[in-house]
């Protein structure tokens, strides 16, 4: 029995349940605790207050005070559905989808539980439940529109198409007359449902249902896109080819518009015999406008030869002449044609050979223009020297202290000659330079995080945070960190992170990465309001395109950066766990050369030192603290963070179970990803999942049979295999053995490896894997490998990085002190200016 | 605030809708509307929206709308008859495939899957576990 109250606690009730909505937490915790004397055991009062403080970041005391509430009153959907409230406020949707179904089990027509029960249903994907949910919803209110509509939106997210379309008809049936065109909601409802029918596949259909709309429909871009798209699906070119000049004719600039008018046209870019015809298509609409840029730009894709080179320098000039800073990055998708790359690098020098007088007419009548070209020109040939595909980083110095001679104070001049001086390698200069094109226009948010990025890649962790504070709410606890965690600014955590990561303080770098993490995560968690939103707004198109978004939400490369560098901090942990310890004294001593006794010492101080350091941390934020009043971006209490160094999360007992919660989703959001399959294997291999590591191999030697990793992982595998203490058991063994094919038992290992070396003599990282797998061959090979890894330097097409990686594995071969100085000497003669090699392992 | 004002209506609703309230699903009694108004809105606001927007669709004719329910549940329940169908169907395709549950915990081990998953796995396929366990390594990227 539900337990009564007298009329006037009833009344007190409500007003605790409206100070709540309200927010008025302090007034409802008054009211309830005055219901409360008098009736010590009121369940739903108890729930309510629970739910009160959950609000208040009372996590604890509320789920203990729900469950009190629930022994109490058992039979009230009340507390069972504050528990479920509860649950989901704590991100523990199963559990709250069960106290849910226990609320409804009582109040089985309470609009509000089933609404909450749909809402997580949906979020946790479970299509069928949310079917049922939703039809029990609109039985319950058949006359509003967006029952029918989420019930639509159920059947389409769970794959029945025609079911979706049915509900979204018979709604549309019930209308006495079509809604004004002013109804937002029932416009995008209607073009909603000629998307579904497109789903179907079909388009007659699809494009029938589009016309009978068009009339009334607002959103007259997408109607016309859907309907040039139905057309040249359904192969009927002419129309289809109106349809996108009409497209064209409202964005010009448009490139998937000019695709459909050439595939309308039955043109093809690849095709030599119409090139005539594309190139007459492009000249006509570029006749259309002296600014269109797309259709000037657009031919110099598939012209080549002389036409190229006309258009190329028609193109180059006008934009030289305006002064247009983008350029370069406009032309350089060209590159990958080394033929045309010639041709625009002659086109550009010569520009650079005129001489200001001999300029064309058209520059003379404008003074100003005349005056940008050659300043353009410089900047242009900088960054055409700066490229990967076209480096020569002494002439794009050359040519950008020209740029910037003829205004000093340009801040694009000065931003390129920073990033000149990082691919020469010296981030130290970089930086510099990057600050002073900052201080050229202090208020430009964009250079001044430029900046910070370039600070960071030269390990300056605290004058980037410095530089980043300029455009931060610093009042926010944490300071500026704390801000970028609240605007979630991933690319610094990453940079930060990875920045920790080469100064091997490895729990400062974990903590970034985790902070990463948590980012997706709440990404995942944010489409819960939309799934109320939209449908309240209408807007479904782009509410089905999120939800679908969100379900590929981890493919994103800064989750795939992060978590690589998360995994292969693990890897390091897992491999030398002494690493933890000397991390937290910010630096690592050379633990290699002290006895167990030095070592242990060692490692005492350091703890000690690092508690110190923190406790004086903790004081210091104390009273920043105090100071500030601490409250987060939205003006609620925010917990401070217990362990600001992630000194916890380096002292991990299973660094491997933490990298696989990164694998994880990394696996399985981008297998394609040659990096994640590599890292996966060097994951399942210590965690001796064989199976699994085989998999990495397997899907890596179909991305790319000749990677260098592979090579290297594989002889690892096979090596492994046959040098297990025990055997595997049936039938793991007889699996692996049938399926790894790369390299079958009887394989002559060296023999194999020298192979390898012979098809690749050129390729330093596969030089590299080689070396890597002699060193386990014949451990007394060593000599022999450091002095190939030397000889590596000479190499024509070595970059630096590889340089960098070869270093690293001197040091994994523990290599003694003067071979890798040795190295470095080498290394340095070559890359004069490099500031790169980490100081940690020299 | 000056007045406490009714719950159902919400500031800059339009008024020819706060007063068609003639809505069937508003509760009959004041203290029973009280209740219901103050639990749609425990945590969001979206129930008594719901209700603002619904008021809106005067243009519904009612009797169609009517007719439209029977019909949707007449649909609905064959349909659902014919998904059950279905459903058994493959529920005893799926009986007649016997999982192990030693060959369970073994994909489980293996594989680092969720018992869940081993066991759709293992159904896939026939519940042989080297068929399951080779399909799942030699899955193509």
């Amino acid at each position: 029995m539900p337990q009564q109250l007298s009329s006037k606690e009833q009344s007190l009730f409500r007003q605790v349940i409206k100070y709540y909505e309200s927010k008025q937490y302090k007034k409802g915790l008054k009211a309830a605790e005055q219901i409360l004397r008098k009736n010590p055991n009121h369940g739903d009062t108890q729930a309510m207050k629970s739910l009160i403080q959950n609000s208040q970041g009372q996590t604890d005391e509320a789920f203990a005070l729900a469950k009190l509430a629930l022994k109490n009153d058992m039979k009230s959907h009340v507390c069972w559905h504050v528990y479920g409230l509860l649950w989901r406020s704590v991100k523990n949707f199963e559990e709250a989808i069960k106290a849910y179904k226990f609320a409804l089990k009582i109040e089985s027509d309470s609009i509000q539980i089933q609404r909450d029960l749909a809402l997580l249903q949906i979020q946790m994907r479970d299509f069928q439940g949310y079917i049922q949910s939703r039809k029990t919803m609109l039985q319950q209110r058949p006359q509003i529109r967006q029952n029918w509509t989420a019930l639509a939106v159920a059947y389409h997210l769970a794959g029945e198409l025609q079911e979706a379309e049915k509900i979204l008809t018979t709604y549309e049936d019930t209308l006495k007359q079509t809604p004004p065109k002013s109804d937002i909601e029932h416009s995008e409802a209607v073009l909603y449902k000629n998307t579904i029918i497109a789903e179907t596949g079909e388009f007659q259909r699809a494009l029938d249902h589009l016309e009978a709309i068009t009339k009334n429909n607002l959103d007259r871009t997408a109607v016309m896109e859907m309907r040039a798209d139905y057309l040249l699906r359904l192969d009927k070119k002419e129309e289809a080819a109106q349809a996108y000049r009409d497209l064209l004719a409202r964005n010009n600039e448009y490139r998937a518009y000019y695709d459909g008018l050439e595939k309308s046209l039955g043109l093809d870019k690849s095709d030599k015999g119409s090139r005539q015809k594309l190139n007459e298509l492009y000249d006509s609409y570029a006749q259309q406008g002296e600014r269109i840029d797309a259709a000037r730009r657009i031919p110099l894709d598939f012209l080549d030869g002389d036409d190229f080179r006309k258009a190329a320098d028609r193109y180059l000039r006008r934009m030289l002449t305006k002064g247009v800073p983008s350029t370069f990055p406009n032309i350089k998708a060209l590159y990958s044609n080394s033929e045309k790359k010639q041709v625009i690098q002659d086109l550009v020098e010569g520009y650079a050979s005129e001489t200001v007088v001999n300029g064309s007419a058209e520059k003379q009548s404008d003074g100003e223009t005349s005056k940008n070209f050659h300043p353009s020109v410089y900047y242009f040939l900088a960054q055409h020297y700066d490229y990967h595909m076209s480096r020569n980083l002494v002439k794009a110095l050359e040519y950008i202290d020209k740029a910037i001679e003829s205004d000093p104070s340009a801040v694009y001049y000065n931003m390129t000659k920073a990033r000149i001086w990082k691919h020469y390698g010296n981030l130290q200069r970089a930086a510099e330079t990057m600050n002073h094109a900052r201080t050229l226009d202090e208020r430009d948010r964009y250079m001044n995080t430029k900046c910070a990025k370039y600070q960071l890649r030269n390990d300056e962790n605290d004058k980037a945070i410095n530089t980043m504070s300029k455009f931060t709410r610093n009042e926010t606890v944490g300071g500026a960190l704390g801000d970028l965690h609240d605007m979630q600014c991933i690319w610094y955590l990453t940079e930060d992170g990875e920045s920790y990561f080469r100064q091997r303080k490895l729990g400062l770098a974990l903590k970034r990465f985790r902070a990463l993490y948590d980012i997706f995560e709440t990404w995942h968690e944010d489409q819960f309001d939309f799934h109320s939103f939209s449908l309240r707004k209408g807007q479904i198109r782009a509410y089905i395109d999120m939800v679908r978004w969100e379900d590929e939400l981890r493919d994103h490369p800064f989750y795939t950066r992060a978590a690589l560098s998360a995994i292969q901090v693990y890897l390091l942990l897992h491999d030398k766990p002494e690493i933890a310890h000397a991390s937290l004294a910010n630096g690592v001593p050379d633990m290699d050369g002290m006895d167990a006794n030095e070592r242990k010492k060692a490692l005492k101080k350091a703890k000690k030192d690092q508690e110190k350091k923190e406790a004086e941390a903790k004081e210091v934020e104390k009273k920043n603290a105090a100071k500030k009043g601490g409250t987060g971006a939205d003006g609620e209490p925010k917990k401070e963070d217990p362990d600001p160094t992630g000194s916890k999360l380096v002292e991990t007992k299973e660094p491997l179970e933490e990298a696989t919660k990164f694998l994880t989703p990394l696996l399985e959001m981008s297998p394609k990803n040659i990096e994640g399959q590599n890292i996966g294997f060097e994951v399942y291999l210590r965690r001796k999942k064989y199976l699994l590591a085989l998999k990495c191999l397997l899907a890596a030697s179909s991305l790319d049979s000749e990677n260098p990793s592979l090579h290297e992982q594989a002889t690892r595998f096979r090596m492994t295999l046959s040098s297990l203490s025990e055997p595997l058991p049936e039938p793991i063994s007889s699996i692996i053995e049938k399926n790894f094919t790369l390299l079958p038992k009887s394989t002559d290992l060296v023999a194999h490896n020298e192979a390898f070396l012979s098809r690749h003599k050129n390729s330093p990282r596969h030089i590299h894997a080689y070396l890597k797998v002699r060193q386990q061959l014949e451990p007394t090979s060593q000599s022999e490998n450091e002095k190939q890894m030397q000889a590596l330097l000479k190499l024509e097409n070595i970059e630096l990085e590889e340089a960098i990686e070869g270093l690293l594995l001197l040091d994994a071969w523990s290599s003694g002190a003067e071979v890798k100085k040795a190295y470095v000497d080498t290394a340095r003669e070559r890359w004069r200016e490099a500031s790169l090699f980490p100081a940690a392992i020299i | 605030m000056a007045e406490p004002q009714p719950a159902s209506i919400h500031e800059g609703a339009d008024p020819d809708a706060a007063e068609a309230s003639e809505n069937p699903s508003v509760p009959a009694t004041a203290d029973d509307r009280k209740a219901a108004a103050a639990l749609s809105s425990l945590e969001t606001h979206g129930g008594a929206e719901d209700e603002e927007s619904g008021r809106k669709k005067l243009n519904v004719d009612a009797d169609a709308l009517g007719k439209a329910m029977r019909n949707l549940e007449i649909v609905a329940g064959e349909n659902r008859g014919g998904a059950k169908g279905k459903e058994e169907v493959k529920k005893e395709e799926v009986k007649r495939v016997k999982v192990e549950a030693k060959d369970v915990v073994l994909m489980v081990e293996q594989l680092d899957l969720s018992k869940l998953k081993a066991t759709d796995l293992l159904k896939a396929h026939d519940g042989d576990p080297i068929k399951a366990m080779t399909a799942y390594v030699t899955a193509p990227v």
